[in-house]
């Protein structure tokens, strides 16, 4: 489903030269549920910005369901995403001008897809999360842990192969984040290949797979059931 | 796909900025189109001919002050040397200048009787050679002979008994028949007093470019034995400068018992005729050009800060799969819907200050198509104005949905 090999990213300024990934290698299975973890400034982000096409990279392949993308540009880049990859961001990213209704519809608008589809979509994906009676609320007047839901339903409704969550429990209190993530094991287990990033290591043993990043590179690669205490703690 | 729904939903629920810019457009919109209307009237004021040669045409004013000076004599004198000067075509002496500002009007009427109303029309007392001079066209009828001319003393109340009139004022003297069948016909001046028309000329307008009835002009076949006098000389195409300076000095020269003075040509008359229009307009497009300087710049402001308001929006709906050029439709559509708020509220306003101006001002009501091409004007300011703003969001990076600050 993913694979990364050798993956450089250097981000430049006049005075200093930052390595945020290193000869980055890493392969995801379709179906796979793997959690990144790692301190801040190890590269988790810019890991994460590179596999959902939002950034370039230098050096290195990376083939996203059988596709090289180096080469894409960046119409390409927003197809793909918007045809194969869900987001679920750590502030949620709804738009506060727009009801629930219209959250989820922005990625189906940009897939084209005709009216009756997307009502359809919209409201099979609300309902997976459990709102689909508050469609014309306001992202304002819901909890953080209802707001997370709208974004993965906003997420799942293009049905995509793969799913991007970074810290998609950061903001929530740990009811809310175990709802979330009971959400998360759910869509995993219909086949949706899940890449979450966390730095919440309780979280990360949820997932099927851990990896470590350290200095822009995996330093660890661990099923969960052979997560050292050290990595878990 | 275009997302209007949404856009105009979110508007709704965050529309004190869109509003003003909105309620900014309809009153440039209230504002222009009216002013242009204003301007092309003014414009096409300007530009009616007075259906003299004004490109070669002068005049100049002589006033005897010296005890022995005979008007008579003197006038005679000076037309006679001035036809015979290089560079001359005709002159003549006349009583007033068409689209001077200054002269002598008069009503003619079909019936004789104080009971019955005149039409009002420019005199211009000239002699045979007024119309050549003048550079008309006599249409019907025929000019003056040099028996038709006689000398009109200051206190005279008398009238000659022909006269060519405009084509304008034969239409308005006869509206139910053709212009040419005026020629033979008497009307009446100073109530009863008849002239018979022997002549009609295409066009001569009065002195007074802001008269309603500008178009109405007649000849009177007439010398003035006034001491003090005008002269209009129409010089050879081309000559006109050179033949002004030469006028001068001979006519100086010639009698030493006047002046010559106001010496101008019809160029600089219809210029300081139409200043004011001219500066009406001026002052109308500077206007113009402010307003939508200003409205534009406020567009700009709004999306500018829109744009940086919803930064991460935008690059969410980037991380979504939003092209650059969803990006950029999605901000273009929304000013649409915006200026379109602005210019169909901005449409009603146009008639209505119209109206108002209509009633108070007494100007002609607005032609129905100024309103849809101020529209569209406005539409495309509204484009062009956030065009900017617009390629600026579609450029922010899709990465920047990740970033928590």
């Amino acid at each position: 489903m993913l694979k990364m090999t050798e993956i450089k990213k250097v981000f430049r300024t006049d005075l200093v030269e930052t390595h945020a990934l290193r000869d980055f290698n890493l392969h995801v299975d379709e179906g796979d549920f793997v959690a990144v973890t790692g301190p801040s400034g190890s590269g988790k982000t810019t890991f994460l910005n590179i596999a959902g096409l939002l950034e370039t990279f230098e050096g290195g392949s990376y083939q996203l369901d059988g596709e090289d993308v180096s080469h894409l540009n960046d119409k390409q880049r927003s197809q793909m995403r918007n045809e194969k990859i869900g987001f679920i961001f750590q502030s949620f990213n709804l738009i506060p001008d727009l009801d629930l209704f219209d959250n989820v519809d922005v990625p189906l608008r940009y897939r084209g897809f005709n009216a009756p589809e997307r009502r359809k979509r919209i409201e099979q994906s609300l309902d997976l999360v459990g709102l689909a009676n508050r469609m014309k609320h306001l992202p304002s007047q819901l909890s953080g842990g209802q707001q997370q839901r709208v974004a993965i339903a906003r997420a799942l409704a293009g049905e995509p192969r793969f799913l991007l969550a970074d810290e998609p429990t950061g903001n929530l209190d740990s009811k809310m984040a175990n709802s979330v993530m009971s959400l998360l094991q759910d869509i995993n287990d219909r086949g949706t290949t899940i890449v979450m990033v966390t730095h919440d290591q309780e979280l990360a043993r949820q997932a099927k797979r851990n990896i470590y990043v350290r200095d822009g590179k995996v330093s660890e690669l661990h099923e969960v059931s052979e997560l050292p205490d050290a990595v878990t703690a | 796909m275009l997302e209007i729904g949404p856009i105009f939903r979110a508007l709704m629920r965050n529309k004190v900025g869109a509003i003003l810019i909105a309620i900014q457009i309809a009153i440039t919109m209230t504002i222009i189109v009216n002013a242009v209307f204003i301007i092309y009237e003014r414009s096409q004021k300007m530009q009616r001919e007075s259906g003299i040669d004004e490109a070669n045409s002068f005049y100049l004013s002589s006033a005897g002050f010296a005890e022995s000076f005979n008007a008579k004599v003197s006038i005679k004198e000076d037309l006679a040397a001035l036809r015979q000067l290089p560079g001359v075509a005709n002159a003549i002496q006349i009583n007033a200048i068409p689209i001077s500002g200054g002269g002598w009007s008069m009503g003619l009427q079909t019936q004789a009787g104080a009971e019955y109303d005149g039409v009002g029309v420019a005199v211009y007392m000239v002699d045979e050679h007024g119309v050549d001079t003048l550079d008309l066209e006599i249409i019907a009828g025929e000019n003056f002979s040099p028996s038709d001319i006689g000398w009109r003393e200051t206190a005279q109340r008398l009238w000659p008994d022909k006269i060519i009139i405009t084509k304008s004022m034969a239409e308005a003297l006869f509206p139910d028949d053709p212009f040419e069948t005026a020629v033979g016909k008497t009307v009446f001046i100073n109530d009863t007093e008849p002239m018979v028309i022997t002549g009609i000329i295409d066009k001569l307008q009065a002195p007074w470019v802001g008269w309603d009835r500008v178009e109405n002009a007649m000849l009177s076949p007439e010398n003035l034995n006034y001491e003090s006098t005008r002269y209009f000389i129409r010089a050879e195409p081309g000559q006109r400068d050179s033949v002004m300076k030469n006028v001068e000095e001979f006519l100086a020269e010639s009698n030493t018992g006047r002046i010559i003075r106001s010496m101008r040509s019809i160029e600089e008359t219809r210029e300081r005729s139409y200043r004011g229009d001219s500066a009406m307009i001026k002052i109308l497009t500077t206007v113009m050009i402010i307003l939508t300087v200003v409205t534009a710049l406020g567009i700009v402001g709004l999306a500018s800060f829109s744009v940086n308001r919803r930064k991460k929006q935008i690059g969410t709906r980037r991380a979504l799969g939003a092209s650059q050029g969803a990006i950029l439709r999605y901000f273009m559509l929304e000013n649409f819907l915006i200026s379109s708020v602005g210019v169909f509220l901005g449409a009603a306003l146009t008639v209505g200050l119209n109206v108002l101006l209509v009633n108070q001002f007494d100007l002609d009501p607005i032609d129905w198509f100024y309103i849809p091409i101020g529209m569209v004007i406005l539409w495309i300011v509204g484009q062009l104005a956030v065009f900017g703003p617009a390629k600026k969001a579609a450029n922010i990076a899709p990465a920047i949905a990740t970033r928590t600050v």
